[in-house]
């Protein structure tokens, strides 16, 4: 059968998703994720119930890879539902742990030393195509949503340690801007929307009760 | 962005409205009417029926349950399973079983589908009262079985209706038992060889995979998903559902069996497939299946956390206050059935534990009313402790509110340690604690941001303790963990847009944060709409 998210889904559908003889296809599915840059929550989801109803199916190399790619799809928190449904004994694999700590990392955004590990753990990294640049969306995204304007060398060291040039690809692909005393302009920040000095909104709907009943 | 509210206090008040008109009627009479089985013989409770050894209160019960069994008398049927049978329970059988389902089959003149009922009921009493021995375990099992297969494999809808109160507690005791059955086969202690043995040579007897065929089953012969779907494009269900989905018997458990669905992936820790079953269900408006206050108080329960478990902690709040202010509103109906109402009161509790961890993590507007209950009803030194970060306060808040998580795996019995049956909460609890210790600064960071307008990081770091860099990054983490997806109007339980929701808005701009003027102006709007909605209520009923 050929594995693709319509004929994965089928599968998924019932009592049929509990089946553990759909791993072999499932595993494929997983495989095609990580070298194809695509990403499908429930069917992973999906493959860590079937190990943690029979154990003795476990895989690491599958577990590894959905693991990481829940943390491609960070802010989502893809990666603790994960956690949520792993088996405790599979948690003791030193692969397991090394994974964990790098989404801890990342979590609490400590994003230095989240490239420091990353290093030191390029097996990790490697099983899942396009995991770092996914990373470094996250990251955008979480200083786009904290940061005005921002030191370049800072932006630099947060994204891992990238070049002038690299650093320039990024400008340019999130539409930040270079100013002056090398900083760079993320996103404006206007917090007079957020002042709770406004004087109150209403939905029409609300407003429409009470009027038709007076 | 921070501003946009939903109106918490106008959508709880349309949620309680919508039940309240759900309600069954004989909830509003408040009426002590148990089928007049046990005050007509009152004399004779007490008189032991020689040839059948069975008293006489409670044959006239049985025969009176029959009756209306065979004739379909739905109301008198629920009558009596509550207050009669409460009531015969409470005088004669508190600390012992009913009748063996042998003893009464003659009065039944041996209805082989009604015993099963009967059965269904005695195995209830016995988890409830009494300890199960496994003999009772399996046999409750293999009952529940024959019932399953009786309703499942007609050909036809079978000719039978029940109460919906009925239909919800064979699924809510089906689940329960189950439950029960997974955490004392990892229990080590007072094992019998004999046990044991029986243990190994079944194993399929209260398996994962039976239990899931099970609600799986129902959900598909009703067609209760496609119903639920037409229902809220505004078409009639009927218009979608054979003469299976049409039959109430069928459409009712295939309902249950949704929320059945929700609590137990909920108890194996799967979160995001326990919002996922209830997709079709609209959980903030106006239901047709809302007629069980157990039903909806259970539901409520697992999507408030469940949705704390995804850190939707906007969701959870809403939907715990929604749920927390219908009971509360609804408790004066309750008292009189106190049964229904002992099964309430400590969910309401635990949910007012997740809703305090939840606030905690998230604060945000909540309604008035459940806001004072919360005080009330979770000590505020225990509050306080939460708002500073105490771990084992957590976990203890945790502890007592979550669901009892099972395995699904059948264990090793040789090799069983202590208290193992005790793992999937601990791992569930790890697991929460984790986030929470993630988080921990983020309070206490808050509260700073909150006496500032703008403030330099460096200076923000030091009044911290906290080098700079290590504070940027907390900076960082507070913006990611209080964005987080909120669902709107319209769309299903899964789906969400991300909002931030921190109570504070900043930003930082080069070295210096610039923090939103937080002046909170009360909100006479809202308040005013309130009042005029209560006034109109008023003169409604005196009208």
């Amino acid at each position: 059968m050929e594995v693709t998210k319509e004929n994965v889904h089928k599968l998924l559908v019932g009592i049929n998703r509990y089946n553990p003889e759909n791993l072999t296809v499932l595993h494929s599915y997983v495989e095609q994720q990580a070298s194809e840059r695509t990403y499908d929550v429930e069917a992973n989801l999906a493959v860590l119930k079937l190990y943690q109803f029979n154990p003795s199916l476990f895989q690491l190399n599958i577990v590894s890879i959905i693991l990481m790619k829940a943390l491609t799809n960070l802010p989502s928190n893809d990666f603790s539902l994960c956690r949520c449904l792993m088996v405790e004994s599979h948690e003791e694999d030193e692969q397991i742990s090394r994974i964990y700590y790098l989404g801890e990392l990342l979590e609490t955004c400590n994003f230095v030393t989240f490239w420091e590990e990353l290093a030191q753990n390029k097996d990790l990294s490697s099983k899942v195509n396009g995991f770092e640049e996914s990373i470094r969306d996250f990251i955008c995204y979480v200083l786009n949503i904290t940061y005005q304007t921002i030191d370049a060398p800072l932006v630099a060291k947060l994204l891992g340690g990238l070049n002038e040039n690299e650093l320039t690809k990024i400008i340019d692909a999130k539409g930040w801007q270079r100013v002056d005393n090398n900083k760079i302009f993320l996103t404006n920040h206007d917090l007079s929307s957020d002042s709770k000095n406004m004087s109150f909104k209403f939905e029409i709907e609300n407003l429409a009760s009470i009027m038709n009943s007076s | 962005m921070a501003g946009q509210e939903q109106g918490y206090y106008t959508a709880a008040e349309e949620f309680v409205g919508a039940q309240f008109d759900s309600l069954l009627p004989s909830f509003n009479t408040g009426s002590d009417y148990d089928g007049g089985i046990i005050d007509e013989y009152e004399d004779q409770s007490t008189v032991v029926n020689q040839t059948y050894g069975v008293p006489d209160a409670v044959r006239n019960f049985v025969r009176s349950l029959y009756r209306a069994f065979t004739e379909r008398r739905i109301d008198e049927m629920q009558m009596l399973c509550e207050a009669g049978f409460i009531k015969l329970t409470e005088r004669l059988f508190s600390k012992c079983s009913w009748p063996d389902a042998d003893r009464i089959a003659p009065i039944v003149n041996n209805d082989e589908i009604f015993l099963i009922f009967y059965k269904e009921l005695y195995f209830r009493h016995v988890y409830d009262k009494l300890q199960p021995s496994l003999e009772q375990r399996f046999e409750s099992y293999y009952n529940y079985c024959n019932l399953f297969n009786y309703v499942l494999s007609a050909k036809a809808p079978v000719r039978l209706e029940l109460p919906h109160q009925w239909l919800w507690n064979i699924i809510d005791e089906f689940i329960y038992q189950f439950q029960s059955f997974s955490h004392y086969r990892y229990k080590l202690k007072h094992k019998q060889e004999s046990d044991l043995a029986m243990l190994r040579d079944h194993p399929k007897v209260w398996n994962v995979h039976g239990v899931l065929n099970v609600l799986h089953s129902f959900v598909e012969k009703s067609q209760i998903n496609n119903q639920l779907n037409a229902y809220n494009n505004g078409d009639d269900p009927k218009s979608v559902a054979d003469e299976f989905g049409r039959c109430p018997l069928y459409k009712m458990l295939g309902y249950f069996s949704l929320i059945g669905l929700l609590r137990l992936h909920s108890l194996l820790g799967d979160y995001y497939q326990a919002i996922k079953v209830l997709e079709n269900v609209q959980l903030n408006k106006k239901s047709l299946y809302a007629v069980v206050p157990a039903c909806q108080v259970t539901t409520y329960y697992y999507v408030g956390f469940a949705y704390l478990m995804m850190r939707r902690y906007q969701d959870a709040i809403r939907s715990l206050s929604n749920i927390l202010l219908y009971i509360q509103r609804t408790k004066q109906i309750f008292q009189n059935k106190s049964y229904q109402y002992d099964q309430i009161a400590k969910k309401e509790l635990q949910m007012y534990a997740l809703l305090a961890m939840a606030c905690i993590m998230c604060p945000c507007r909540i309604d008035e009313s459940v806001l004072s209950m919360l005080g009330e009803k979770y000590d505020k030194e225990k509050f306080i402790k939460l708002q500073h970060g105490n771990l084992s306060q957590f976990e203890d808040s945790f502890a007592y509110a979550c669901p009892k998580f099972v395995s699904p795996v059948v264990p090793d019995y040789e090799a069983l340690s202590q208290s193992q049956h005790k793992a999937p909460y601990q791992f569930q609890l790890k697991n929460f604690v984790n986030e929470v210790k993630q988080q921990v600064a983020i309070p206490i960071i808050r509260s700073y941001l909150k006496l500032y307008t703008t403030m330099p990081v460096a200076k923000l770091a030091a009044f911290l303790d906290m080098d700079e860099d290590n504070f940027r990054a907390q900076l960082l983490s507070f913006k990611h963990k209080m964005n987080n997806l909120v669902w709107m109007k319209g769309q299903r339980a899964l789906e969400g847009e991300f909002q931030t929701s921190s109570g504070v808005s900043f930003y930082i701009d080069e070295d210096m944060i610039h923090i939103a003027d937080c002046k909170v102006v009360p909100r006479y709007g809202e308040f005013f709409l309130q009042q005029i909605r209560k006034y109109n209520e008023l003169v409604k009923g005196l009208s």
